[in-house]
């Protein structure tokens, strides 16, 4: 690459760590993803209430607060930027309340409490715009498509819906025309011949796509970008798409006409990613089975070895895959050890979507495009990722009513526990049920319903039948403190006879601090673990899982189909901090383990191989994810060992698989980091299915990466 | 596989020596409950300056405190498993050798000292097609080698020194049949990756090597020539076991000097 533009990347690689700097001083900690935000000016803007508590709600209030915001909306022009826009404010987050009050439900609140569900009632996104959509259109396009609906759908109500839908792109097209009236005044100003030119395509670029479908690949890039900053405003929709083959038209015409090189390629590359660790899939099959894989797929994975900041790229794993770009993907992991990218599974996603009645070719196209998340482009609501139920606290409510009956044994406990996880599942689907019904006057899809089949010709919001399918999620988390505590009564109690029910008992009960309390909790510990092949602990949480999954699927109905999964996100603090000591050895308030990950030592020897298999063997089977959180030790993670971690990776996948996050961390790097956060600016990790900047996460979260990371 | 018919000073397996189980006991679990002195019938475990130390003349290494330990701080090396057994254990990694054209490699110890479980083993690893390397001393009669043969993938050999004399001092017998069968293997053209160790102060000078080399050099089409460096990896082994290390004090070796060595292989091409 010349000079140049390597020289340009460095520089907005060195500006994105002084603006992660910048929203550690003045915004402090986040346990989530960096999302490319930018701090906005001190009190520039704030939301627009409609109702006396101080929050909004419904379709005008959000409407009118997003077309405010977008008219105000500081402008961000860089000239070391290929793309104009960056954005600033958590519109969501700004909020007050998240549910409108107008619609309670407190008959629910109980259970939620009781068994610690995150309940997903008003939440958002969570599910994938097609921006083939938009690609298409553009802006005009999409504002034509409404009025021609308009004369389909013509209720007063539905009329209502489309205009404020014109209102919000006309919103996104006046804040696109700020930076392109900055651009101009810039342009005006600058002396750098350059510096001018580059200004001169910027403007060119935005004046065209500020109306148009993009023709070319930096119009495509700035166009997507728009696109995402609006939607991200909105109310922070990370959501991608398979971008190697949303772009790919748009690099082959720019090549073939003499437009662009593949240099010029990367650098448009690597400033589309720097805008936004936006989750987007490489590679696997279309819906007809061929591989995606083409020239821009590599240059995508060279574009983010470029910039090596936060990103969450995931390539599609399966038979047909180029192999030159899974090697590529692989050597780029071990060599920048920074948690990219990720890799899916496509074989157990195909089968398994499929077995929910849906076909191969649609299924090939629900692709990985969220934290733990695969969905279907512009198809699909889904709540991805944000209903989950605790299963280790639905284990505790099981264990406290089991004391209180006149004899112990684990199946009795599993006799409750199934009983407990049956209410828990059903409040979790009620909750669901009721975020369907109100959604649209609580928080509506104002920006996704754009990129969505249905909303726009149907007339109504996504989230109120708007979608062509609803494929609901349900996500467990902590399967493996319930499965390794049913193990630990069952071995040392039960079979081993080592211990009393009254010992243990009491032993949990005093937090392990009673006398011998601590002897009894290694003996607990060190009972057979779930992650072991053929162990107690997985009997306990293949048990565990068919249950929860049965459970899961049983809430289906109608329209609303219903799918399980295992992932804590990055819960497994605030979980686990709900849950008082536990009969595998675990301590009151310690977190409970990763997703579908096994309690971390539960192998001392071949750990990678059997946190592979195990996690292959508890897939829940229905196209959502267990994804596999792998700790890779930097001394094995090195190039000499590249063919062998590109075997685990395929052999997870072939096992049924379905994601794998792989975090390399050097532990003298991270412990340093610990213990001075704000000297290590630059360190990413792999938190869970996102990568967080090392220094933006709250004391105890980085605690537990460290503790994971000991552990391993 | 347990059991080894050399005594390497500088080994980093040392719980590999005997052929038989022991018992190993490892500080940092320990959480001093004691369990361990009322459940040993020996009386080989007692408190020592508020530490636990184990008389291992009188631990009959019978397994049962290493049971009762409840933070695996005490716990049993070796174990006595059948052929099927352990092809059982093994065979759910078999994907992944798949994928990763990899294998199994049956190491020690010297895995030679126990022929017939191995001969048997590695039948029953062809049958299900499972690629086979094995890390021996070839310290064997050629007759054994030659029985394995048909059944070994891949060889891999350890030559830790070409004098006679000095490998009966350092590794506690002579390197004649070693010497020999690594002749015989090369004049059959069988791949064979033969490696020294490189050992402060025992063979890291580049006459050492250099013999090594001039020996190997008429066998270079089949047979590769590697080094390792020295490291002190598993010298708390020998304390957890209560084994004796001649090497304690000795530190890895450096890089610079194991690549000046490696200029040696160079020279003979051995590595490029």
């Amino acid at each position: 690459m010349n000079q140049l533009l390597e020289d340009k990347i460095k520089a907005l690689r060195s500006k994105k760590i002084e603006q992660t700097k910048e929203k550690i001083r003045v915004e402090g900690i986040l346990d989530e993803d960096d999302y490319g935000r930018v701090v906005p000016p001190a009190n520039s803007w704030n939301i627009i209430p409609n109702h006396e508590d101080g929050s909004f709600y419904g379709f005008d209030a959000w409407t009118e607060n997003f077309c405010n915001l977008m008219e105000v909306h500081p402008v961000y022009v860089d000239t070391n930027d290929a793309f104009a826009g960056r954005w600033m404010y958590f519109m969501s987050k700004m909020k007050k309340n998240k549910w409108n009050p107008a619609y309670p439900y407190d008959d629910l609140k109980p259970n939620i409490e009781k068994y610690n569900i995150i309940c997903g009632i008003g939440e958002d996104a969570h599910f994938a715009p097609d921006f083939q959509i938009g690609l298409t259109l553009g802006w005009d396009g999409l504002i034509q498509k409404i009025e021609r609906y308009k004369q389909i759908n013509n209720t007063p109500e539905q009329l209502h819906f489309y205009d404020l839908h014109i209102r919000g792109i006309q919103a996104v097209q006046g804040w696109i025309q700020r930076h392109i009236d900055k651009m101009e005044e810039m342009h005006a100003s600058e002396e750098d011949e350059a510096t001018r030119q580059h200004l001169k395509e910027m403007i060119e670029t935005n004046l065209w796509v500020k109306n148009h479908p993009p023709r070319t690949l930096r119009e495509a890039c700035q166009w997507i970008i728009w696109y995402h900053l609006a939607s991200r405003t909105y109310n922070r929709d990370g959501a991608g798409g398979q971008i190697d083959a949303l772009l790919q038209p748009y690099y082959e015409k720019d090549m073939a006409e003499g437009r662009i090189t593949d240099e010029i390629a990367v650098y448009y590359l690597a400033c589309f990613l720097i805008n936004d660790p936006i989750y987007w899939q490489l590679g696997g099959p279309d819906k007809d089975g061929n591989d995606q894989t083409s020239r821009i797929s590599f240059l995508i994975l060279e574009a983010a070895d470029k910039i090596n900041t936060s990103l969450n790229l995931t390539v599609r794993v399966y038979d047909g895959l180029n192999k030159d770009l899974l090697r590529k993907s692989v050597e780029y992991l071990i060599k920048n050890k920074n948690g990219w990218p990720r890799f899916s599974g496509d074989k157990a996603l195909v089968s398994g979507f499929m077995k929910n009645g849906y076909s191969a070719e649609l299924a090939r196209q629900r692709i990985a495009v969220g934290c733990n998340w695969m969905s279907l482009p512009g198809l699909e609501y889904t709540l991805n990722d944000l209903v989950k139920v605790n299963i280790a606290k639905v284990f505790e409510v099981a264990y406290q009513e089991m004391l209180q009956q006149e004899t112990y044994s684990t199946s009795l406990l599993w006799e409750i526990f199934n009983k407990h996880l049956a209410i828990a599942v059903q409040t979790a689907g009620d909750g669901i049920r009721h975020h369907l019904k109100y959604q649209k006057y609580n928080e509506p899809e104002l920006i996704l319903n754009l990129l969505s089949h249905g909303p726009i010709e149907k007339g109504c919001d996504v989230s109120d039948g708007g979608a062509t399918y609803y494929n609901l999620s349900i996500d467990g988390a902590g399967l493996a403190i319930a499965a390794d505590s049913f193990a630990a009564l069952e071995q040392r109690i039960e079979k081993e006879k080592k211990l009393s029910w009254e010992t243990v008992i009491d032993a949990v009960a005093s937090n392990y601090t009673c006398e011998g309390g601590e002897i009894v909790r290694h003996v607990l510990k060190n009972s057979e673990h779930y992650g072991t092949e053929g162990s107690i602990g997985e009997k306990w949480a293949m048990q565990i899982r068919d249950l929860f999954v049965d459970l899961v699927k049983g809430q289906s109905a109608g329209n609303y189909l219903f799918i399980p999964g295992f992932f804590s996100w990055a819960n497994t603090i605030e979980f686990g901090e709900k849950v008082q000591a536990t009969p595998n050895g675990r301590k009151a308030g310690e977190p409970i383990a990763h997703g579908a990950n096994p309690v971390p030592g539960f192998a001392t020897d071949g750990a990678s191989l059997a946190l592979a298999s195990s996690i292959a063997k508890i897939q829940p089977g229905y196209g959502n994810t267990a994804p596999m959180q792998w700790e890779l030790d930097p001394t094995f993670a090195k190039e000499n060992h590249i063919e062998i971690i590109e075997a685990i990776i395929k052999t997870h996948v072939e096992l049924g698989g379905t994601l794998i996050n792989v975090n390399i961390m050097d532990k003298e790097t991270v412990l340093a980091a610990h213990k001075n956060p704000a000297a290590y600016p630059e360190l990413v990790v792999r938190v869970t299915g996102f990568t967080a900047y090392f220094s933006m996460l709250s004391p105890k979260f980085r605690q537990l990466v460290v503790d994971r990371l000991l552990e391993n | 596989m347990k059991g080894c018919n050399m005594r390497c000073k500088w080994c980093h397996n040392p719980e590999t020596w005997l052929a038989k189980s022991q018992m190993q006991y490892i500080e940092e679990k320990c959480i001093h409950c004691q369990t361990c002195l009322i459940s040993c019938s020996k009386q080989a475990i007692e408190v020592v300056d508020g530490r636990i130390s184990i008389d291992y003349s009188r631990c009959s290494a019978c397994g049962t405190c290493a049971e009762n330990c409840p933070t695996k701080a005490l716990s049993m090396v070796g174990e006595t498993i059948s052929t099927n057994e352990l092809l059982g254990r093994i065979e759910k990694d078999i994907p992944y050798f798949r994928t990763s054209e990899g294998g199994i490699t049956l190491s020690g110890g010297e895995p030679l000292q126990q022929k017939e479980f191995v001969k048997e083993f590695m039948k029953l690893c062809r049958e299900k097609e499972i690629h086979i390397a094995i890390e021996t001393n070839l310290s064997a009669s050629w007759e054994t080698i030659e029985e394995l043969l048909p059944l070994v993938n891949l060889w891999m050999c350890d030559l830790k020194l070409y004098d006679t004399d000095k490998h009966q001092h350092w590794t506690g017998i002579g390197n004649e049949s070693i010497l020999q069968n690594i002749r015989k293997m090369g004049e059959r053209k069988i791949p064979m990756i033969v490696r020294t160790p490189v050992i402060p102060r025992v063979n890291d000078t580049e006459e050492e090597i250099e013999k090594i080399c001039r020996f190997l050099a008429p066998f270079a089409d089949s047979i590769s020539y590697e080094l390792l460096g020295f490291h002190t990896l598993g010298f708390q082994k020998y304390e957890s076991l209560g084994m004796p290390n001649e090497l304690k004090e000795e530190e890895g070796l450096s890089k610079e000097r194991l690549n000046a060595l490696k200029q040696i292989l160079i020279k003979y091409h051995f590595i490029s």
